[in-house]
């Protein structure tokens, strides 16, 4: 999809920034992974449209770190089967120890998405597992409406007159996410 | 020797033009407590504190930049915690980062402290007494704590900001190309300067106090200081209006002399933006606070200043540009902040007047502040004339064609730090409904980066005051003025509840307006701890903002709330140099209430803190790098504070990991046996994404190993219940603060024990509602935690 500004334009940390991706070509990089973890961030709230869609990526067998205020959206949909709360600082402080545990105890993850999560803050997540969650390597994406440099792929910046195309987005990725 | 004159010179009589300096005079000082084991600590001396903290509280780095170019061997990529040309790793970078934001945010508070000294040694003598009343007797904790000295006059902070200025060089020398290299130990001396940091606010406050006398010990002070009027709206503009801004109180004060002595108060208005307004206040007592940090570049554009006065700190880099748009002559005071002006200091003030009212020069520098009274004000009564007919709000039509002329394009929205969708609210007010476009406004951190990136160069700050004109006119809040340090006899009442827990805690918002959704979550921080019994101690910009919001009764938090320090209160400790007295009143309840010994003694005190008094900071809209000096000051001191999502960026956090189980490894005291504990505080540095997260996570942080089953069923109670509130579920990591059946609130006890059993597994009692097995451990009330060896009393 070409060369994107990040969504906050001087986010430019350095020689490594991820790439601009369709959501089949992220949906297919989240089914590589062996243990995917879904963190989402109380921007998530603003439609129940966006809780559906962790709701769904969550019953594809990833489980949900629900960060921020987010577990609020989950508990008002009665979906809470999978969904852990958790601090985005401290998340991503165990995330980038790979003897971590996991949410539930069976070990670290090797792929987080990041969604519904304040830009500059996800952005400094992100920037952390970059530096310094590398072996074993933790790849990251972001299916969010910015384009993350910090991630090693995300969506491109969608400015709000394209929302509806953005949902599209999003139901294409959960479509190629498989099971 | 026939002649002793000030500062140590004699002349001998028979030997002319002989002069022997013999440099400082040290008196004896009493004998006012023996010295503890660290006076004046260096950079290596409480390195093993550090190293405790951080080895329980690793640091945790999230880079804002990827490269190091500080030296010619780079640019370097540091991408993956790889090394730099000289051999420096990207975490280690990181560490020399946070211990330059510290440094910087350091000589800040010692630049500023040691000036006073300087103007206030000028004006009142360095024999002037600290002496703040029969309910301060512990004036200085810090100082005795830091230095082991006990100031009796203002001169006697020479020595301290000496200490502190040579500590600060080694510090910035550490910083250079081949100096440190291991992150811990850029770290320790981060830690180490914070500790300076707080240090120098002390010094800077107490001076000021002693000399201005503003509210300390004496009655009428403390809680029962006055109310002062907060907000744009309290201005009133059909006065000549002066605003100051900054952190320096001497240019203000003598504004505020200067009035009173020629009979103007009620013809000049004098307001302040940032901590100079909440110092101003404690001065002179008609002074106004027109707004917080975030609202400077409003009001600068809205025209509102006949005069601008501006001293150090948090000013606008483009201050002058702004004052020259509305035709508001500035005075600088400050060396620190002369903005390319000409040094008028003891220029005739006729000819100073004349300048500035014709507009022959845009400014001018006073560095003498008992010249700029007489300058500000003639200047300002005779700006009013001129300038009454100006206007620099937009008007209707200017307005309406703005926002059609909107494209919107999102640029706007690229370049705002909060990601504002500006043009969405742009194209709704080009329909008639304004509403979007003035709910931004208290959103909007007020930086003006999105008008130099709009294509059709729409003022979209102006654009965007317009919209909230309506509301920005009412707005009309009231704080208590700065109280500066909490009594004596309030920490004796206090101290017991605080460290048993039945005052569940004392959380202090602190630090500037950069928050991430408005000054409304300032307000609901403030709100939602007083109700709940908490001791509230704010200073500096949040104690501003949260002035601007009524409950339904119409009332601000502090007229809401008693002033004193005990549940419930709301306190208005005063500026950023205030926050020190957060620092003193957790040191005093270890001193007063404890009994511990305080000279030189900064180890054990911190330790006391960690593990017993149940304070948090939260500086929620944290920006300056002076914030990142206070936070990790009042982390060495043992205690934890939470930041804003925007906080991220500082790059650095301290958290724990309670599933580590020999990270809670303490010691008791009282027989030197080892305790494995629950993580209490589990963070020392940590940003919460939203205000919803930060309530729940703030009650956390208070919990502490000393809590009795009494004062922990009264932070669980509150931990759950601000859990359910705004995030809808129990927080998943209660039960570790679980020690007995007592532990737990008695309203809720069998549903919670019924929880502990059947999601934890854990082994209940139901006949005798006791827990059998599964807390990490149980209540032993004679428990004396601490982490250093050397404090056990006896060996097992």
């Amino acid at each position: 999809m070409g060369i994107e500004i990040p969504f906050d334009v001087a986010t430019i940390a350095g020689p490594e920034a991820g790439d601009v991706a369709p959501p089949e070509v992220i949906g297919s990089y989240i089914s590589s992974a062996s243990r995917p973890l879904l963190a989402v961030g109380s921007e998530m709230l603003r439609d129940e449209f966006f809780i559906e869609i962790a709701i769904e990526i969550g019953k594809k067998g990833i489980p949900i770190a629900a960060t921020g205020h987010s577990m609020r959206g989950f508990v008002e949909k009665g979906y809470t089967e999978n969904v852990y709360y958790y601090n985005l600082h401290e998340l991503t402080n165990c995330l980038r120890d790979p003897n971590w545990k996991g949410l539930d105890g069976a070990g670290n993850y090797d792929f987080v998405i990041f969604y519904g999560i304040i830009y500059y803050y996800a952005s400094q997540m992100l920037s952390c597992l970059k530096n310094f969650a590398t072996d074993p390597l933790m790849r990251t994406v972001s299916i969010d409406r910015y384009y993350h440099p910090n991630a090693r792929m995300s969506f491109t910046n969608v400015m709000p007159r394209m929302e509806e195309e953005y949902k599209k987005m999003l139901n294409k990725l959960v479509e190629s996410i498989k099971g | 020797m026939e002649e002793l004159k000030k500062g140590g010179i004699f002349t001998i009589s028979d030997l002319q033009n002989v002069r022997i300096n013999i440099g400082e005079i040290v008196e004896e000082e009493e004998e006012w407590e023996p010295m503890g084991p660290h006076p004046m600590p260096r950079i290596a001396t409480l390195r093993d504190w550090d190293f405790k903290l951080l080895n329980r509280y690793k640091p945790f780095y999230a880079p804002v930049c990827d490269m190091c170019c500080l030296c010619t061997y780079g640019k370097c990529d540091l991408t993956g915690n790889k090394k730099g040309a000289c051999g420096i790793r990207m975490d280690a970078q990181q560490g020399r980062i946070v211990l330059l934001a510290c440094l910087v945010g350091c000589s800040a508070h010692c630049g500023h402290g040691r000036h006073l000294l300087h103007d206030m040694i000028k004006k009142f003598g360095r024999d002037m007494p600290i002496d703040f009343g029969p309910e301060v007797n512990i004036e200085a904790p810090l100082t005795r704590l830091v230095c082991g000295i006990k100031p009796k006059t203002i001169g006697d902070y020479d020595r301290v900001f000496s200490y502190v200025e040579e500590q600060i060089v080694q510090l910035a020398d550490a910083l250079h190309t081949g100096q440190e290299g291991s992150y811990m130990d850029f770290e320790s001396k981060a830690l180490h300067m914070g500790m300076l940091d707080s240090l120098n606010k002390e010094a800077a406050d107490i001076i000021q106090i002693a000399c201005y006398g503003m509210p300390s010990g004496f009655p009428g002070d403390g809680p029962d200081v006055p109310f002062v009027d907060v907000g744009i709206g309290t201005i009133d503009t059909n006065k000549a209006v002066i605003i100051v801004i900054g952190h320096n109180v001497p240019p203000s004060a003598d504004i505020g002399v200067y009035l009173t002595e020629n009979d103007l108060e009620d013809k000049v208005e004098l307001g302040g933006i940032c901590c100079t307004s909440i110092d101003t206040t404690r001065v002179y007592k008609k002074a106004k606070i027109v707004s917080a940090l975030g609202r400077q570049l409003r009001v600068l554009r809205a025209g509102i200043a006949d005069v601008v006065v501006i001293d150090e700190q948090c000013i606008r880099a483009d201050v002058l540009e702004l004052c020259q748009r509305t035709q508001s002559p500035m005075i600088a005071t400050n060396d620190k902040a002369m903005h390319g002006l000409v040094n008028r200091t003891d220029d005739d003030p006729d000819k100073i007047v004349d300048d500035l009212v014709s507009g022959k020069v845009p400014g001018v520098i006073i560095l003498e502040p008992d010249q700029v009274g007489e300058v500000a004000v003639r200047t300002a009564l005779q700006m009013d004339k001129k300038r009454r007919s100006l206007k620099f709000i937009l008007s209707d039509d200017e307005f309406k064609y703005y926002v059609n002329d909107c494209i919107l394009c999102g640029g706007c929205t690229l370049a705002c730090p909060n990601g504002l969708r500006i043009g969405e609210a742009n194209k709704s007010a080009a329909a008639g409904n304004i509403k979007p476009l003035a709910d931004l406004f208290d959103i909007c951190v007020g930086c003006g980066r999105c008008e130099q990136v709009c294509k059709k160069h729409i003022p979209i700050v102006d654009v965007m005051t317009k919209a909230a004109y309506p509301q920005l006119k009412e707005e009309k809040g009231r704080m208590r003025i700065g109280r500066g340090p909490i009594w004596d006899s309030e920490i004796r009442e206090a101290g017991a509840p605080l460290v048993l827990g039945t005052i569940p805690g004392i959380i202090a918002p602190i630090g500037c307006g950069n928050y991430p959704n408005g000054t409304k979550d300032a307000w609901l921080i403030v709100k939602e701890f007083a109700e709940r019994n908490y001791i509230v101690t704010l200073t500096g910009c949040m104690a501003i903002d949260c002035a601007l919001w009524k409950d339904e009764d119409g009332k601000t938090i502090y007229e809401a709330h008693h002033g004193g320090f005990d549940a419930g209160g709301v306190i208005n400790i005063g500026s950023c140099v205030s926050n020190a007295h957060i620092h003193d009143a957790a040191i005093k309840v270890a001193s007063i209430f404890a009994g511990r010994p305080l000279r030189g003694n900064y180890e054990e005190i911190a330790d006391y803190i960690l593990s017993r008094v149940g304070a948090c900071g939260v500086a929620w809209g944290a920006m300056s790098q002076k914030a990142a000096s206070i936070a990790t000051g009042f982390n060495r001191l043992g205690v934890p504070a939470v930041v804003g999502p925007h906080g991220a960026k500082y790059r650095r956090a301290f958290m724990s990991r309670p599933d580590i189980k020999e990270d809670w490894k303490l010691i008791d005291a009282s027989d030197g046996s080892d305790v494995y504990v629950e993580p209490g505080p589990q963070d020392l540095l940590v940003a919460c994404e939203t205000v919803e997260e930060a309530l729940p996570m703030m009650a956390k942080l208070c919990f502490r190993p000393s809590d009795t089953d009494r004062g922990r069923s009264i932070k669980l109670t509150h931990y759950i219940d601000l859990n359910q509130k705004y995030l809808s579920a129990y927080p998943p990591d209660w039960h570790l603060f679980v020690r007995v059946a007592s532990d737990l609130p008695i309203a809720t006890r069998d549903v919670l024990l019924k929880k502990l059993e059947d999601e934890q597994d854990w082994k209940i009692d139901w006949k005798k509602k006791k827990i059998e097995e599964g807390p990490i451990r149980g209540y032993n009330p004679s428990f004396n935690p601490t982490n250093l060896e050397r404090l056990i009393r006896r060996k097992k």
